[in-house]
């Protein structure tokens, strides 16, 4: 992430506590839990994600899929409606496709498990994107259009012709924060922590859920539990 | 003399042929020109100019790369072969396919270019190479493959051109000692080029088949298909440049030749029905889910280019090979020859469409498109149709590549000197 003066150290005290990350090992490895029990798909992750990393217009690095066929359009099942979002970012996969096949090494692990872009490497061939599953990369097709054009993000925008990404709020975990999706969820759908910490409770969440598809082998980060219980209407 | 000074001289006087020279290579220049402002236009803009968005992240660029690796494979897989299997017959093609071949790969490296983002940063690709990624490799085998096919095409044409007292000859001779070192240097040659000719195209199939994200394209069948569709698009190319340079008298051969390069084609055209037929069936049968990508391609919005490739790509071209007496006219061989050049091109074309409008995750509202859009910036198709720029700019690197074969058929003798005429 290229640098900018931390805004974070600036946050109000008690922003600062209710985002602080807990308790974690010497050599974390972050990860991420997400509900879809709790989560309700009034896109607040979504959101302010795109304030807080500056993400242009037309791009989105986090974004609430409906399961079903159309955006908040109950499905039926078994005789009951239901309804179930399923909240998309970038997984920060162990066994990255993205890694394995950016020419330049533009987007690389971290030793906390992160998968990091560097914008200035970049030569924005967008193999990463083809190569990724999930569809959570996105391209600057053009000179990135904002709503302001005044900074508003936590971080420096991105160039003209590189692919960007969630970054798990990196600038945020550099100083002890959870990322802002984790931050803003107003039902606590995301619990964000050390994958390396057996004790954590996204540890022990991890273990109950889920992977998006498991069968490629990508060893995500984010983990998924599934909703379970059936609203009758 | 026979075709070393003469500039495409038909049956017309040697004036009228050379302003006709003259028009056809400005013509070129020029295009080749507008190619680049129309580069310089995306460069300054980005790549929003393009109709690729992140529901399409690749378009005509790529699509052009892997036409012309394989139309440059092909060349050269049909030169060796002739040298390796001691058929003796493709001889007087041979200087003509490898300069094809070096022609047609080099213009693969440059279609690369436009393709990326930050086309200036494209020497990272060297300073910071991963390993692990199918397109360093490919990368690096394109300049090997460069450089062997131009190897190839001076040690071929090497000794007429000392005889002509050429300066490309690099100051070489015409002594039996230097005569009989390019005959071992050829075979040597041919055993190399062989081989980076099937590496070349397996690999630029592994850059597409070794994604799992890509359900369409992650099969094992890629690498044979890719080497198929090569050897139809560049012997088909090899027919068409070498009835048409043979009109231009800058060769020569029998119509015998001909019919021969014809039924080749059409043994080739096989292959390629059977691993495409094969790859389909297996594709499908499972049903349901999986064959998601397949039913599209034969039902849905891209369908009619799919029966395209069937039909007027192999079918059509088949038939007209495989019975002897339309085998035996060279127009009705040269129409197959067009026809399955562009079956292969559409074929490509289908790869690229079908493996990436499918996405794996395909909830509602779908991926971020890129671009500020008046109403929703999600979608889960997207209607790839590429923009005038993408048109010029793939225009200027033909007309380039054009400008190149024009040259070197003016500048090598394309046709062997008969010894006594030294
Ligand atoms: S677009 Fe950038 S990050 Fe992605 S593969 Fe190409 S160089 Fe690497």
């Amino acid at each position: 992430m290229p640098d900018k003066v931390s805004p974070i150290k600036a946050l109000p005290p008690a922003s600062r506590t209710y985002g602080a990350i807990g308790p974690h090992s010497e050599r974390p490895h972050w990860g991420m839990v997400i509900d879809q029990e709790r989560c309700t798909g009034c896109w607040s992750c979504a959101v302010i994600c795109k304030s807080e990393n500056d993400v242009p217009l037309g791009a989105w690095w986090n974004r609430v899929l409906t399961e079903g066929e159309a955006v908040d359009q109950p499905k039926e099942e078994h005789g009951h409606l239901g309804m179930d979002w399923l909240p998309l970012t970038c997984q920060h996969c162990e066994n990255a496709p993205c890694v394995k096949v950016c020419p330049v090494q533009a987007t690389y692990h971290r030793d906390d498990g992160l998968v990091m872009m560097d914008y200035e490497r970049c030569i924005g061939c967008r193999y990463c994107m083809i190569a990724c599953p999930y569809g959570v990369r996105v391209f600057n097709w053009g000179q990135p259009e904002r709503p302001t054009p005044h900074e508003t993000g936590m971080v420096a925008a991105r160039p003209l012709g590189t692919v960007e990404k969630c970054s798990m709020c990196v600038h945020r975990i550099d100083e002890g924060q959870v990322p802002s999706c984790v931050w803003s969820c107003p039902s606590q759908a995301r619990i964000f922590g050390d994958l390396n910490d057996p004790a954590s409770r996204v540890s022990r969440l991890a273990h109950e859920g889920r992977v998006l598809l498991e069968e490629s082998g990508t060893k995500p980060s984010v983990f998924y539990l599934k909703p379970r219980r059936k609203r009758e209407l | 003399m026979t075709a070393g000074t003469l500039p495409l001289a038909g049956r017309r006087s040697p004036r009228r042929s050379f302003s006709r020279l003259a028009v056809w290579v400005l013509a070129l220049c020029a295009l080749t020109v507008v190619g680049l402002a129309a580069f310089a236009y995306q460069v300054a803009n980005g790549l929003t100019v393009t109709g690729m968005r992140n529901t399409m992240m690749w378009g005509q660029y790529i699509l052009f790369f892997m036409f012309f690796v394989g139309l440059s494979a092909g060349g050269l897989i049909v030169a060796s072969a002739g040298r390796l299997f001691g058929v003796a017959a493709f001889k007087p093609i041979t200087r003509l396919a490898v300069l094809e071949a070096t022609v047609a790969v080099m213009l693969a490296g440059i279609f690369i270019l436009p393709d990326l983002g930050r086309p200036e940063r494209v020497l990272n690709i060297l300073l910071h190479a991963n390993r692990t990624s199918p397109m360093v490799w490919d990368i690096s085998i394109v300049i090997t493959y460069t450089l062997l096919s131009m190897t190839y095409v001076w040690l071929y044409t090497r000794a007429d051109l000392a005889r002509g007292g050429s300066p490309l000859a690099l100051g070489t001779g015409t002594s039996p000692r230097e005569m009989a070192r390019d005959e071992r240097l050829k075979s040597g040659l041919a055993w190399v080029a062989l081989p980076s000719a099937i590496l070349l195209h397996s690999i630029t199939a592994w850059i597409f088949g070794l994604q799992i994200s890509r359900t369409f394209w992650h099969s094992a069948i890629m690498a044979p298909l890719f080497i198929a569709s090569a050897l139809v698009s560049g012997l088909a190319l090899v027919i068409l440049l070498a009835l048409l340079l043979r009109r231009f008298r800058r060769i020569e051969f029998e119509n015998d030749l001909i019919r021969y390069l014809g039924a080749l084609l059409a043994v080739f055209l096989v292959v390629e029905g059977f691993l495409v037929g094969s790859e389909l069936l297996t594709a499908a049968y499972p049903g349901a889910e999986e064959a998601g990508p397949i039913l599209r391609l034969l039902t849905g919005n891209y369908a009619l280019l799919f029966w395209t490739e069937i039909i007027v790509g192999l079918v059509v071209p088949f038939v007209i090979l495989a019975v002897r007496r339309t085998r035996s006219r060279p127009g009705l061989v040269a129409l197959a020859a067009v026809l399955a050049v562009a079956g292969i091109f559409v074929h490509r074309l289908n790869l690229m469409l079908s493996g990436l409008s499918y996405v794996r995750i395909g909830l509602p509202p779908g991926v971020s498109v890129g671009t500020a859009m008046p109403a929703s910036s999600f979608a889960s198709f997207h209607w790839y149709v590429p923009t005038v720029v993408e048109w010029l700019v793939v225009l200027g690197v033909l007309a380039f590549g054009a400008l190149l074969f024009t040259i070197a058929v003016l500048v090598l003798p394309l046709r062997e000197r008969e010894p006594h005429a030294h």
